[in-house]
């Protein structure tokens, strides 16, 4: 059964969808480093992305790959609705605050999910990306494959901007020392506005490559929830490697339980994860603090 | 360049620090604010820079209230803060630390320009450009605060205890800087404990205790005051 080619096949799903994750994580840590913000409800933010990828598919015939064109911006302007709705009154508030409230977004994205789209999980009508590549008796997916390129693409265009950018190095400069970014002349209204906008817009990226591969429910943002936060708290608070690293680990543990183990044994390996984690290394593997 | 504080009243919530504070710095000058631990030193700093609301009271800067206004917007009027404890960025490098010193300076030529200033004045801070801010010992964090603090070309210092938690030999150092940014026309208010220092290098200088300013006057006459002498230099 271990057979080398099997034990390859696996390492290289695990690669290609842990990409995909680190893609789906990013957002919620730029969110919760920078702006400060538990967010809980950054999985149903995925499922909605998912939905909105499965609308513009089925009402526009776009392939899903291609929704993030208009998801994107959507979700950008998403982001700065959301912050000024309601992230930017809980930002001072103590972190079991910011969860009741985002628990409470959670719940609300959800039943609009199953008021919208109802209880059956929906997939794609077709994606172009539908083939696999053959390298001997490996399969590569051209959809994830595709996935992985465009999550790779977009960690090194996100760290460019947080190096390279007087904007990007103000948004670390907020996340280490908040008083200090804002006796700098950073207007920090606006900087976390714009950090939500990136963060959820991003999201829809994620959505839109996870949808062309796996179906969607009003339930599928408790499994994102999960898988997410514990990208997010392996990774710790540090650069963007960090979370494309951390996303690869939990990528290569889904793939190796789906095929050694059970397929519907996904979660219980995150959650044996994350509790893991949170016992050996709470500040995260790569993280700095 | 002139700023002037008049019957300043802040509070933590409920409980007030800052009683009734009015005091006024030249244009130019250098004015120092002693007192000791828990005298609200740093709390009319913050209220300064705009991090605190005041309760009551007004904060003149060139004849303009900015009372309340939020801190980037002070900081943009040409105020600039060497807050306590250094207030660095650890994760970013010292490079970028001074680049966020000069986020509101738009000409990349002038930011050239101060660069090479910081340089002269500071020789260790090239030397460690690439080196995490977190990595400093206290005299090259504090030089690194002083030096962000200069990237926007203030008009006006506030010094939070710049000398606190520093060896001799650098307090030494950091207070000639604090003199030669004086002679080059920067308006400096010092907050400190370092009673000496503080009050040589002051034209002007007020004793704040308890919330309240109890004595003000020349930097060196206060220096021969009686309370000065017995209760801040020991003698
Ligand atoms: N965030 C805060 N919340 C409540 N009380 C505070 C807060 N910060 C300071 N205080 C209180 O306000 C008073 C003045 O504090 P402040 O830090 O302004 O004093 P300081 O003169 O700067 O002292 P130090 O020399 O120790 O820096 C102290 O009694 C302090 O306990
Ligand atoms: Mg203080």
């Amino acid at each position: 059964m271990l057979s080398p080619t099997l034990l390859l096949q696996n390492l290289i799903f695990g690669v290609l969808l842990g990409s995909i994750y680190a893609l789906a994580a990013i957002g919620l840590s730029l969110i919760f480093g920078v702006v400060n913000l538990t967010n809980f409800a950054h999985g149903d933010f995925i499922m909605l992305a998912m939905y909105i990828s499965y609308f513009l598919g089925v009402s526009l015939k776009l392939d899903p790959i291609l929704t993030p064109i208009i998801g994107f911006p959507v979700f950008f302007l998403l982001g700065i609705a959301v912050y000024l709705a309601i992230f930017h009154k809980i930002i001072r508030a103590p972190p079991l605050s910011q969860i009741a409230v985002t628990v409470g977004l959670l719940v609300l994205l959800r039943n609009f999910a199953l008021a919208v789209w109802h209880a059956e999980p929906k997939s794609i009508p077709r994606t172009l990306l539908g083939y696999s590549y053959r390298l001997g008796s490996i399969l590569i997916p051209a959809d994830r494959l595709t996935g992985m390129l465009i999550s790779i693409a977009t960690f090194l265009i996100l760290h460019l901007f947080l190096t390279k950018t007087k904007t990007g190095i103000a948004m670390r400069a907020l996340a280490d020392n908040l008083d200090s970014a804002a006796l700098m002349g950073v207007n920090v209204r606006n900087l976390n506005m714009l950090t939500c906008a990136l963060g959820i817009g991003i999201v829809a990226l994620a959505g839109g490559i996870l949808l062309t591969f796996q179906p969607v429910n009003p339930m599928t943002g408790l499994i994102y929830g999960l898988l997410t936060w514990s990208i997010v708290a392996m990774a710790g608070l540090g650069g963007v490697s960090g979370i494309l690293l951390s996303g690869i680990i939990f990528g290569l543990a889904d793939a190796f339980t789906a095929a050694f183990w059970d397929p519907r044994a996904r979660e219980i390996t995150i959650y044996i994860l994350f509790i893991l984690l949170l016992w050996f290394r709470p500040k995260g593997l790569f993280g700095r603090r | 360049m002139s700023l002037r504080v008049e019957e300043l009243n802040v509070a933590y919530g409920k409980v007030q620090v800052l009683w009734d504070v009015s005091f006024k710095v030249e244009g130019g000058s250098l004015v120092s604010i002693i007192g000791p631990n828990g005298a609200g030193k740093t709390t009319l700093i913050k209220t300064i820079s705009g991090l605190l609301r005041p309760l009551s009271g007004k904060i003149l800067f060139e004849d303009q209230d900015i009372t309340g206004r939020p801190p980037h917007t002070i900081k943009k009027l040409g105020i600039s803060t060497v807050p306590e404890g250094r207030g660095l960025f650890p994760n970013l490098t010292v490079k970028e630390n001074l680049i966020m010193g000069s986020y509101t300076i738009k000409d990349q030529q002038r930011i050239e320009k101060t660069f090479k200033f910081i340089h002269q004045l500071f020789p260790i801070l090239s030397e460690r450009e690439q080196q995490l801010a977190g990595s400093l010992s206290g005299g090259e964090a504090q030089m690194l605060s002083i030096a962000r603090a200069l990237m926007s070309e203030p008009k006006m210092l506030l010094f939070d205890e710049p000398s606190l938690g520093l060896a001799p030999m650098i307090v030494e150092k950091i207070f000639e800087v604090i003199k030669t940014l004086k002679q080059r026309g920067i308006t400096i208010l010092l907050v400190e404990q370092h009673v000496q220092h503080a009050l040589e290098l002051a034209d002007y200088a007020y004793i704040l205790e308890n919330g309240r300013i109890v004595l003000e006057g020349r930097g060196e006459e206060l220096l021969e005051n009686p309370h000065l002498k017995k209760h801040y230099l020991g003698l």
